[in-house]
């Protein structure tokens, strides 16, 4: 009886001393996301999986005993902003770290300000090869441009044997970063190109270009472009009697794109990092979760930023601190993270190695296709 | 290669046709610088694309589109137009793009920052002949399109009104000393005009599969050029005008390749204006 009391006062004072230290001050994360303007949907799935995230870790007990206060800010995909974004969660909101949850364009305004201050920021899924260059405080989970668009002409020659190959290329970083990768790896292979179209930014009416790759007469096309345009070139090139193979990429990855490519998207084939049919645990949990959560299916985008996010916290839980070059020496040190899209690691130059996931389109819903895991390709340059 | 152009090109022209005779008709009696006729096309996308997903008909959303966008842009000429005509031409001006920005924020307000899509089931397949091919869209757009078109072009040649409206164009004063009722024609010509807004709006809705609360801002300023283009004022001027610049967008971004396609119209405005400062079919 009498043990049973001081056990009982030890669980009480073990939980009280606990309860003190998870009441201390909540460490702010910061997330930049594009919540309004043309990226609105990707920045509402960045907003709910990083949320969904911190929720979880919170109901868990936080980290180093405290909870995590997350701090949203919208960057509209825009480059000032993201440099205005940057500053106010580091000069106001004094966040421990952040996650980039934007595209190339605001995040390559972000990422040098994160460095300069020092401060840890690990961007979800933006593509371009200068993003992680700004320095030692800049990570990525997602996969490099030209990484993903060799993953994409690896597809075309594995699972297609492609020989007529096209590409429509939007006229962007990220449309850019894709297409070279994909070019390069085409001439090792020996995979023929037989012509590439790239459209401006912004462009709604697709049928001149569509019309253009037509009269090259593929049997693939490789097509880069977010939701909106990936899902306007996707009609356009079937109601213009267009039957080659559509090859995209992670741009396609989302809701919206199902949504207004109908069952013209049947079929298409994309290069991305979360396969849907990953049967571990990790995957299977956070799909659930976010259905039950947001009444709508998670994607690439949400995805990446829901990894950073852990990535982040992996690293406090590690560090033991909040202190930031202890943070960022504890995230560089990152090994074989079970992530949503991936068993991620850091390389030297702070890049991921993971494999490349391809999806097919199948009764309006992404499915496993294959993956890309020789490391010739996959391994960032 | 190049007829398919020219097919896409003719139907995005049939659509700029369509909101630039909207455009024209107001400056021909009012002289002014319509640029919220924009935030009239876009009401026109909203209502069409709300009314398409209450009652998945398009007959049904191109009612209400026209209805709700003709009564908008009455109330527009009504209540800010014409107590600002006495005004120097600038402040009608100023008071129309003002009221385009906050149509532009209404819609974002109401109906959120993104993209509504307008997956409308058409009842026809593609058209192929040889080798050029109408999508399904592209046949709406010539369905709905050249009618419109008539019916506007009967108004204006063939009834009283459409007499009274080039009357006012040509000569106010005068038109009203011979006994036009220059208050209903003007409202007339506005609700017309507007109505072949909203009109425009559910097409390019339906091009598209996208309705936005920026789908004005192109038109905005295209228009304006095109019924330059035309020569201020001229009904068929601004529908040759729009059609050529349609093919000219298309067969150029469609055998140069990367062409700034909405440049592509002021470039044209300021090579024609320099050889003929009236437009196109615009007299001096």
């Amino acid at each position: 009886m009498a043990r049973r009391s001081v056990l009982l006062v030890l669980v009480c004072v073990g939980l009280a001393a606990a309860g003190a230290r998870a009441q201390g001050e909540p460490i702010p994360i910061g997330l930049s996301a594009p919540l309004t303007g043309f990226g609105a949907p990707d920045g509402l799935s960045v907003r709910q999986a990083v949320e969904l995230g911190v929720r979880q870790i919170n109901a868990a007990g936080g980290v180093l005993g405290r909870q995590i206060r997350l701090v949203v800010y919208d960057d509209q995909a825009a480059p000032p902003q993201g440099v205005a974004v940057a500053q106010r969660l580091i000069e106001r909101d004094r966040v421990v770290a952040a996650v980039g949850g934007s595209y190339s364009g605001a995040t390559r305004g972000a990422a040098p300000i994160f460095q300069q201050n020092r401060v840890p920021f690990v961007v979800g899924y933006a593509v371009h090869p200068d993003i992680t260059r700004a320095g030692p405080y800049v990570f990525r989970v997602g996969f490099l441009g030209p990484v993903e668009g060799a993953g994409a002409a690896e597809v075309a020659r594995l699972y297609f044997n492609a020989q007529r190959v096209a590409m429509l290329t939007m006229d962007n970083d990220f449309g850019r970063a894709l297409a070279q990768g994909f070019r390069d790896r085409a001439a090792t292979t020996g995979l023929n190109i037989v012509g590439e179209v790239i459209y401006p930014l912004g462009e709604k009416d697709m049928a001149p270009h569509v019309t253009r790759v037509r009269a090259m007469n593929p049997d693939l096309i490789f097509v880069s472009g977010l939701f909106n345009e990936a899902a306007l070139i996707t009609r356009t090139a079937r109601q213009l009697g267009v039957r080659a193979q559509i090859l995209g990429e992670e741009g396609f990855d989302s809701p919206k794109y199902l949504e207004l490519a109908g069952a013209d998207a049947e079929g298409v084939v994309i290069v991305t990092n979360l396969n849907r049919d990953d049967p571990r645990a990790v995957v299977q949990t956070f799909l659930r979760d976010y259905r039950a959560a947001y009444k709508m299916e998670a994607d690439m985008v949400g995805a990446s930023s829901y990894d950073a996010l852990r990535i982040i916290v992996d690293g406090l839980r590690r560090a033991g601190t909040t202190e930031a070059a202890r943070l960022r020496d504890a995230i560089a040190a990152t090994r074989n993270f079970n992530g949503v899209t991936g068993v991620l690691s850091f390389t030297p130059q702070r890049e991921t190695i993971k494999p490349i996931q391809v999806q097919v389109v199948r009764n309006g819903q992404f499915r496993f296709f294959g993956v890309i895991t020789d490391p010739e390709i996959i391994t960032p340059p | 290669m190049l007829v398919q152009q020219v097919v896409n090109g003719l139907t995005i022209g049939a659509i700029y046709a369509v909101v630039a005779l909207g455009l024209t008709l107001v400056y021909g009696v009012l002289r002014i610088l319509h640029v919220a006729h924009a935030g009239i096309y876009a009401l026109g996308g909203y209502l069409g694309v709300a009314t398409y997903a209450r009652t998945h008909s398009l007959v049904l959303a191109f009612a209400t589109a026209t209805a709700g966008s003709g009564a908008a842009g009455w109330l527009v000429q009504r209540w800010i137009y014409l107590p600002l005509l006495s005004q120097p031409r600038i402040v009608p001006l100023i008071a129309s793009i003002g009221l385009y920005i906050a149509l532009e924020d209404l819609f974002r307000l109401v109906a959120g920052p993104y993209s509504l899509a307008f997956s409308a089931r058409l009842p026809v397949g593609p058209l192929t002949m040889g080798s050029v091919t109408f999508t399904p869209a592209q046949l709406l757009v010539a369905a709905v399109g050249a009618p419109l078109l008539a019916v506007a072009w009967w108004v204006l040649t063939r009834t009283k009104v459409g007499l009274a409206w080039r009357a006012l164009a040509d000569d106010p004063p005068m038109a009203a000393a011979t006994g036009v009722d220059v208050g209903r024609a003007v409202g007339l010509n506005v609700l017309l005009g507007s109505a072949l807004a909203g009109a425009a709006g559910v097409l390019v809705g339906v091009f598209f599969n996208a309705v936005e609360p920026t789908m004005g801002s192109v038109p905005a300023y295209k228009g304006l050029a095109i019924i330059v283009l035309g020569g201020l004022g001229s009904y068929a001027g601004a529908v040759a005008a729009a059609l050529l610049l349609g093919v000219v967008e298309a067969v150029a971004i469609g055998t140069v390749g990367l062409l700034p396609r909405d440049a592509l119209a002021f470039l044209a405005l300021i090579a024609i204006l320099l050889v003929r400062p009236q437009g196109l079919w615009g007299r001096r």
